[in-house]
């Protein structure tokens, strides 16, 4: 990683915009697309072809019965599936135009442009600062002054701060699940990533932590590129502006959120989204 | 038609949303069929009878909206079913109006009778079975879920206007020809309103149909066929 | 009879039967605390830890002794300690799966249960033939060669405890591997890991096979660690299998010093354990 590049990751974020980079009227570019993806568990193919938009400053869910390949195909997004071997994928992906795919790219650096937030909250054994910190630190040295800042601004993001802002040093294991997932979220964020990975972000929270999540990643969508893996299908009417519907492996429907909820094009959408089948 | 529901009593609280739909719209055709009766047969009890079975229309719809918010609150329904939830809703409403408008025709009926027979009342009853026949067929396009039907129904209802803007040209000439017709006269005008307002109301019936089997509105204008708004008569002046 | 009261007997006869197997099994714990206590505790005066081991018919202590077993201790826990956790975390992080990791995990059990005479056997060929002497530095070599399956075994078991996730979310924020293991793997892994460096302390305090063949034994006060060393054990065993009543106290009380050690390390290995599952 070139030391512009991680000094890319120190520097300070911008504030928080209020603009209607969220209204959609605006036409949106696409930030990511996924061309004729493939994805094998070694021989078992769990991804079949595929190709899809992933626009930016809005929400794309991504909805399906257990095992259609969701949680795979997110994870392909930042080569997380790297981590084990047999795993592999084929295909392009194109971040800005950049295939991430690409063997000699280096992930460090691809994994702190795309963030990713899990769907057990998985504080580390560790204080809230220095969760927060761990990101940051991994590219530099700051002055503890900056740091400061750099955390208290993540915490502000993820809607944490007024909450925890007398127990920094505390563990992150102290906190309610609620408030572990956002800190996950705030530690996701603190190194300023350009699109975040929510995998099934809020399935192992109460409704009312449900609930602020979603409002967060409203508020989140004005700067980054979310994607979303969801089983509540409520939840991905509601949070998302964009919605893929998965099964098998296979895509079978993408659209934006409110046709697909309305009057899908596919009988198979409709059966799922309804009911029908599951 | 689609499979059914993993969860079987949300496909028999639909089943009875669309049950109850077709209950009204069978109400909505007897009770107009029997004004019409009572108009043409000049029997008051008959006109009486309808008045009073508005009520249980009324009932009906209530019902319907309670189950309809029901399913709504407690099912979050998604495509075709969100659909057929707000059709029926639409549908109810349209059904209990135009059973109102039967009651008017049958309290107009019970005034009617009051006075002497007049010429145009007889070309009322031709009108009335034109629009008892655009509500059987939205209602059988409805149980069939056939969207065909019901775009039939909302270009018919073109000939339904075109009857009223002539009756009314007839019953403007009528109530000049002779002042003392002008009460019986007006009342058949207002008979003959409502029953185009019913017309009306299966054209919306017919696209809140069309709506609910294809997702998407019926873009096309509808045809205005009454002309009657514009029409300007000089009085003095006869026509024939 | 009916089913119930059939099934009602059969638990009644099994749980007494498994209580009575307990209470015969603490019997003897029991019994063999109190006959160390019983024994021993005469001898633990001042003297025991000021004074060397003495020739039969004096009075003596074991200073010596004591001083011989935590050196040679020391060393090999400082040898076997990050071998074991290299190891251990090589096993947990780098090969879970692979062939090579399964041949490791196998001959690490097959050393795990290794009669410790052999051990002793095997550092003596090595070590003590080729110096031509018995030294304190064999000795600690072959407690090493003790401890390092010990600690190997807990550190891998410990870091596979750690859930994927953890590691996951690290490198998910861009952390190279190493990092992912030093900040993460081993802070949330690492309260077990202490509890099988303790652990491990705890089973080579006792072992007298290996010194045998490696350390012998020194009558004297040495501080050579080229030299033979003394230590508690081979000590009880000599003193023990004497026939002079004075070194057969000195001997208990040795054995009742190296019990309460032992005991000390488990019951605190146990308490960290514990201590650190409740603050979670």
């Amino acid at each position: 990683m070139s030391p512009t590049q991680a000094a890319a990751r120190l520097a300070m974020p911008p504030a928080p915009s209020d603009s209607d980079a969220a209204d959609p009227q605006a036409t949106s570019r696409q930030k990511a697309v996924m061309r004729n993806v493939d994805f094998f568990y070694d021989s078992f193919q769990a991804l079949k072809n595929i190709s899809l938009p992933l626009h930016d400053k809005r929400v794309t869910a991504f909805i399906g019965p257990s095992g259609c390949g969701k949680s795979t195909l997110l994870r392909i997004l930042n080569r997380i599936y790297e981590l084990y071997p047999g795993q592999r994928a084929t295909g392009e992906v194109l971040v800005d135009g950049e295939n991430i795919l690409s063997p000699g790219l280096d992930l460090n650096l691809l994994r702190a442009r795309i963030g990713m937030v899990f769907q057990r909250p998985t504080p580390f054994p560790m204080s809230i600062y220095d969760n927060i910190a761990f990101g940051i630190r991994l590219y530099g040295r700051l002055p503890r002054s900056e740091l400061d800042d750099r955390v208290e601004s993540a915490l502000r993001r993820a809607a944490l701060w007024d909450e925890v802002k007398d127990k920094l040093r505390q563990s992150g294991l102290g906190l309610s699940g609620g408030q572990q997932q956002r800190l996950c979220i705030a530690r996701a964020v603190a190194v300023q990533p350009e699109i975040l990975l929510l995998d099934e972000p809020a399935s192992a929270l109460d409704p009312l932590s449900t609930q602020r999540i979603e409002e967060l990643i409203a508020e989140l969508k004005a700067d980054y590129c979310i994607a979303i893996v969801t089983h509540n299908m409520q939840q991905a009417a509601r949070s998302s502006d964009y919605t893929a519907f998965m099964y098998l492996g296979e895509l079978i429907e993408f659209d934006e959120t409110e046709r697909i909820f309305t009057h899908p094009k596919q009988k198979h959408t409709e059966d799922y989204i309804t009911g029908r089948f599951g | 038609m689609a499979s059914e529901h993993i969860v079987k009593s949300y496909d028999e609280e639909l089943r009875k949303l669309s049950n109850t739909i077709t209950e009204m719209g069978g109400l909505a055709e007897s009770q107009l069929a029997v004004a019409i009766d009572a108009v043409v047969k000049r029997d008051s009890e008959l006109a009486a009878g309808v008045v009073e079975g508005d009520a249980k229309v009324d009932q009906l719809q209530r019902d319907l909206d309670n189950l309809a918010i029901r399913l709504l609150a407690l099912r979050q329904p998604m495509a075709r079913d969100l659909r057929e939830i707000f059709a029926a809703l639409k549908i109810g409403s349209d059904l209990e109006r135009i059973c109102d408008y039967a009651a008017n025709v049958a309290k107009r009926a019970i005034a009617l009778n009051q006075t002497p027979p007049v010429r145009p009342a007889y070309a009322l009853p031709r009108m009335a079975h034109l629009a008892q026949l655009l509500v059987k067929d939205v209602i059988d396009a409805y149980v069939a879920r056939d969207a065909d039907k019901a775009y039939l129904v909302w270009t018919r209802d073109a000939e339904l206007d075109e009857m009223y803007s002539s009756l009314f040209r007839e019953l403007l000439t009528y109530m000049m020809e002779d002042p003392r017709n002008i009460g019986s006269c007006t009342h058949l005008l207002f008979m003959a309103k409502n029953i185009e307002r019913i017309g009306d109301h299966a054209t919306n019936i017919a696209e809140d149909l069309y709506y609910l089997v294809h997702g998407i509105p019926l873009t096309e204008a509808r045809p205005k066929g009454d002309q009657s708004s514009l029409e300007i008569i000089t009085p003095g002046r006869s026509r024939e | 009879m009916d089913i119930y009261t059939r099934r009602r007997i059969a638990n009644s006869v099994v749980m007494s039967l498994s209580v009575a197997a307990t209470a015969f099994g603490l019997m003897w714990l029991v019994l063999v605390l109190w006959t160390l206590l019983w024994n021993g505790v005469a001898a633990i005066t001042p003297a025991l830890f000021a004074q060397m081991t003495p020739p039969p018919g004096s009075a003596g202590g074991l200073l010596n002794a004591i001083f011989g077993s935590v050196v040679m201790t020391l060393i090999a826990t400082l040898i076997g300690t990050p071998t074991g956790i290299l190891a251990g975390t090589f096993l947990a992080e780098y090969s879970r799966k692979s062939r090579f990791g399964d041949v490791v995990r196998f001959i690490n059990d097959i050393l795990l249960s290794a009669p410790s005479i052999i051990v002793g056997l095997f550092v003596y060929e090595l070590m003590v033939v080729r110096m031509g002497h018995f030294s304190a530095w064999a000795g600690a070599v072959a407690l090493a060669i003790i401890v390092i399956p010990v600690v190997l075994r807990t550190t891998e078991d410990m870091l596979n405890l750690v859930p994927n996730a953890l590691r996951e979310a690290a490198a998910a924020l861009g952390s190279p591997k190493w990092k992912v293991i030093v900040m993460v793997s081993y802070r949330a892994a690492i309260q077990g890991m202490v509890t099988g460096v303790m652990l491990a302390v705890a089973r080579i305090a006792g072992e007298t096979a290996p010194l045998l063949f490696t350390a012998l034994n020194n009558q004297f006060w040495s501080t050579d660690l080229n030299a033979p060393m003394a230590n508690l054990p081979v000590v009880i065993f000599q003193f023990a299998m004497s026939p002079y009543a004075d070194w057969q106290t000195l001997a208990w009380g040795g054995a009742l010093l190296i019990t309460i050690t032992v005991l000390f390390l488990n019951i605190g290995a146990r308490a960290l354990a514990s201590w650190s599952t409740f603050k979670q």
